[in-house]
């Protein structure tokens, strides 16, 4: 392994990987091309790698522990670049859900596959007992490049910062009569900056922070280990019946989903009338399958305005090397006088300059696509490390360009009104797939839905389905190699990917069953403390339930109007959560006189909380599917009669 | 652990024709009754030694079912030798051989060492392929027969070393190109035809390998 990183070898690797289509270049050769502090500033970095080769690795090189690769033997096998194996977990029960998996080396432009994943399934817990514990499981993806290190640091360590941060905002996370409340029918005079902070703003807090807390370590950790590179990172969270996508880079969470139209459902009920037989397949037929995008690539082509801001705002990280500007076409030095077609800083439109000589500069962002540029060298311009990265060339630092920002998309689970049956097995809930850029370089989003569902058609029951889709995907986007030694595509014999692919599959429904599950459960209790402080309580409830049964259907209805409109929602539900609110505090008055009796419910409560984790994932559909009709009117219900209290406590807010 | 040459293995086969199961009892001395079924493809590596050499045996065991075929194709690209595996007490395993032949013949390299092996030979009293049919098929396709057993281990050991001995013997006698890593060969740093601090000479097998190269 030591020979392998001898000084050109690693300089080579690193440019052909960071910039594939740039030809890697000996560096002599380079340092007669360009005299003076060129030269200095690759002889710098010549001697900071040499220094780079003495530190160790952080984490030893692996692959996702749940995919069981043990031995050196089964890493090297894997990482065969010339057959490319499509490796999938070999116990499917490790991932929860039977949630698929599936990877593939890159075709040799490195050593490893750079791309790591990781899922977590945990809980947060009130350290009081006053609130059950709330569970959520987090599935991130990273697409390494310049070394493995720094993908597979955030493989190992991004979900504990992610914890941490979840976990010091526990108390509001947990609490569901917080002092909302009370603010609410106090307004605070302007100059008291009080904001209300709903939950789901807390969790994109907790995320961001996390993401800025984990490049921040692979900066501390420069010091003491070998140069981790950098990497992208898409990472989903379902919390609290809710799916957060956050992504920083190139990486991509897309949602597969179908649906039968409204004139397809007439069709299918007319044909069910008249032969009863085929309607299931005249189903299928019309069944509509779509992606949508739950993520946002951030690349020096869809980040040019904020990379351009960044060199304007700070022309000094240009070091006279580069430019703010655009051009047409490259300028040459003949062309010096002439008038050229341009964009400067942050321009959308074209416009003409005369040509100077600082114009023969490089822009800052070059290059269309796939092979856009920011300083001529990394293709990505979000995610984790990079913090010693050099542009090719001139030896510039790239990071000031860079941030560990994340977007982060909302989708309510609980607002999805749909009954799964057998043509949909997945409902209007979808199904989630996180990919490296190695399948989205070489695969449309919907193509990708198509063959998620197709796969999913082939395999009705198997317990590993969603391993089957992930692989599928996989193997598609490697395609076959070619006598010549080419990856080319299966159908269109169009070049398929040589870089690394990894594929995570994510049934949305069972996040859906498991959040009403936990409420079901929750409310179980809570009628168990009420029962147990005051037996009449038990009674009013069951009237209750009774009473709003007729009002149901409305609500759902008009539910689902809102759903039509297939629109990613970013916002919470703030009545509904306000309304449980309500009606949970007028309960917990009462039960915190009752110490005992709380501790003797919270004991249930935490084997209730297990006994939910340890279901298997393989349960009875007929079962789920029995508890999920149930359960849902009865969180309709209740959410329905406490939304007309929430707006008479409102109209009265709003007469004060 | 270093060795003088890497060999490339790939096992194929029917469903439930017992290829973890070898290699299991291969890599690791032990028969695991129930085994899951395989998705994808499972690795797997021993060091033998052959001549004096280590050798060491890098295993890819793939997935039977057909729905598997296509992907499992793409395996035979850059693999020495090859295992292929019927059970003896099911008699449309040894009928698809045939098919899993062309396979075999038309994506590896034509210098692939093929050996044919009926496995589960302990269940004699369930036999419905007579060992002599096994036998006729592989004369007939120029492959080399084995019945074996992994949970006896009975010529479990013998099915695999076999196979590299015939590997080598093409090695020494120049048919294999071993530049050529496509070929399922990689020559290691060990190359001394004779190397006195190995243990144990001849076709001892060695123990199971955990080290790096």
């Amino acid at each position: 392994m030591s020979n392998m990183f001898s000084i050109t070898n690693i300089k080579n690797r690193f440019i052909s990987v960071i910039a594939p289509d740039i030809p890697p270049l000996p560096s002599a050769h380079n340092h007669q091309l360009h005299r003076g502090n060129i030269s200095g500033a690759a002889s710098n970095y010549q001697l900071r790698m040499a220094h780079q080769q003495k530190k160790p690795d952080k984490f030893a090189y692996a692959r996702p522990r749940f995919l069981q690769l043990l031995t050196i033997d089964e890493l090297r096998a894997s990482a065969d670049h010339n057959v490319r194996p499509i490796i999938v977990p070999r116990d499917t029960n490790l991932l929860p859900w039977g949630t698929g998996y599936a990877e593939c080396v890159n075709s040799g432009k490195s050593e490893w596959n750079e791309d790591q994943a990781a899922f977590a399934r945990q809980v947060l817990s009130d350290p009081t007992h006053t609130h059950p514990d709330l569970p959520y499981t987090y599935f991130g993806i990273f697409d390494g490049h310049a070394g493995y290190g720094a993908a597979l640091a955030a493989s190992h360590q991004f979900h504990h910062i992610l914890h941490e941060k979840l976990v010091d905002c526990l108390e509001l996370l947990l609490s569901r009569e917080s002092d909302n409340s009370n603010q609410e029918s106090v307004f605070p005079h302007p100059s008291q900056f009080h904001r209300r902070v709903s939950k789901d703003e807390l969790i994109i807090g907790a995320l961001e922070s996390a993401f800025f807390n984990m490049d921040s370590l692979l900066a501390q950790d420069r010091d003491r280990y070998r140069d981790a590179g950098g990497c992208t990172a898409c990472v989903a969270l379902f919390i609290n019946g809710k799916l957060f996508v956050a992504n920083a880079g190139d990486s991509r969470a897309v949602l597969s989903q179908r649906k039968i139209s409204i004139a397809c459902v007439e069709k299918k009920t007319t044909s069910t009338a008249i032969v009863p037989a085929t309607s299931s397949e005249a189903g299928a037929d019309i069944q509509e399958v779509f992606a949508v995008p739950f993520s946002f690539d951030h690349t020096p082509e869809t980040e040019r305005h904020r990379l351009l801001t960044v060199a304007r705002l700070k022309p000094h990280l240009m070091e006279k090397q580069y430019a703010a500007m655009e051009y047409a076409k490259r300028p040459h030095m003949k062309d010096l006088g002439q008038r050229i077609l341009c964009r400067q800083g942050t321009m959308k439109g074209w416009t003409y300059k005369t040509l100077t000589r600082e114009d023969l500069r490089m822009p800052v962002v070059t290059g269309e696509g796939k092979r856009s540029r920011l300083l001529g060298t990394l293709g990505v311009t979000r995610g984790f490390g990079d913090h010693d990265l050099l542009a090719i060339n001139t030896g510039t630092q790239i990071k000031p360009y860079l941030t560990p920002q994340p977007e982060v998309v909302i989708r309510d689970l609980s607002k999805i009104v749909s009954i799964p049956d057998e043509n949909n097995e997945d409902g209007d809930y979808g199904i989630l797939v996180m990919a490296t850029d190695g399948l989205w370089d070489v695969s449309e989003n919907d193509a990708v839905a198509r063959t998620v569902f197709q796969t999913l058609a082939k395999y009705p029951t198997e317990k590993h389905r969603y391993t089957m889709v992930a692989q599928e995907l996989v193997a598609r986007a490697r395609g076959k190699i070619n006598d010549s030694g080419h990856w080319r595509l299966a159908d269109s014999k169009a070049a398929a990917t040589v870089d690394d692919i990894s594929v995570i599959v994510i049934p949305v429904y069972q996040y859906y069953k498991e959040h009403v599950e936990w409420e079901k459960k929750y409310a179980e209790l809570q009628q168990k403390r009420q029962s147990v402080i005051c037996p009449s309580a038990t009674e009013a409830r069951e009237d209750e339930i009774f009473l709003v049964n007729g009002v149901e259907k409305a609500h759902v209805e008009e539910e689902h109007e809102d759903d039509e409109e297939e629109e990613v929602v970013v916002e919470v539900n703030r009545q509904q959560a306000q309304a449980t609110i309500d009606l949970e505090e007028e309960r917990h008055s009462n039960i915190e006189s009752i110490k005992e009796v709380v501790e003797l419910v919270d004991n249930e409560l935490t084997e209730a909380i297990s006994a939910l984790y340890a279901a298997d994932s393989t349960e009875d559909d007929k079962n789920s599917e029995k508890d999920s009709t149930v359960d849902t009117p009865e969180k309709t219900n209740k959410s329905t009669q406490q939304q007309q209290q929430h707006h008479r406590n409102r109209n009265r807010k709003d007469k004060r | 652990m270093s060795y003088a040459y890497l060999f490339k293995y790939i096992i194929i086969g029917d469903t439930g024709v017992g290829k973890s199961c070898l290699l299991l009892q291969f890599t690791d001395k032990r028969f695991q009754p129930v085994h899951d079924l395989t998705i994808g493809v499972e690795f797997g590596a021993r060091m033998i030694t052959i001549d004096g050499k280590q050798i060491k045996l890098q295993i890819w065991d793939t997935a039977g079912q057909e729905a598997f075929r296509s992907i499992t194709r793409s395996y035979y690209r850059g693999a020495a030798g090859a295992l292929l595996v019927y059970d003896i007490t099911r008699r449309e395993t040894f009928n698809h051989l045939t098919t899993w032949l062309e396979d075999a013949r038309q994506h590896s390299n034509s210098n692939m060492v093929i050996m044919l092996i009926g496995n589960k030979s302990d269940l004699d009293s369930r036999r419905e392929v007579k060992k002599e049919e096994g036998e006729a098929f592989a004369r007939e396709h120029g492959l080399v027969f084995m019945e074996t057993s992994a949970r006896t281990a009975a010529n479990v050991e013998e099915a695999f070393i076999n196979t590299a001995k015939e590997i080598y013997e093409k090695i020494q006698e120049g048919v294999f190109d071993i530049n050529n890593e496509a070929n399922g060969i990689k020559i290691g740093q060990q190359h001394s035809p004779t190397n006195p601090s190995l243990p144990g000479a001849g076709n001892q097998a060695g123990s199971a390998s955990s080290g790096c190269c």
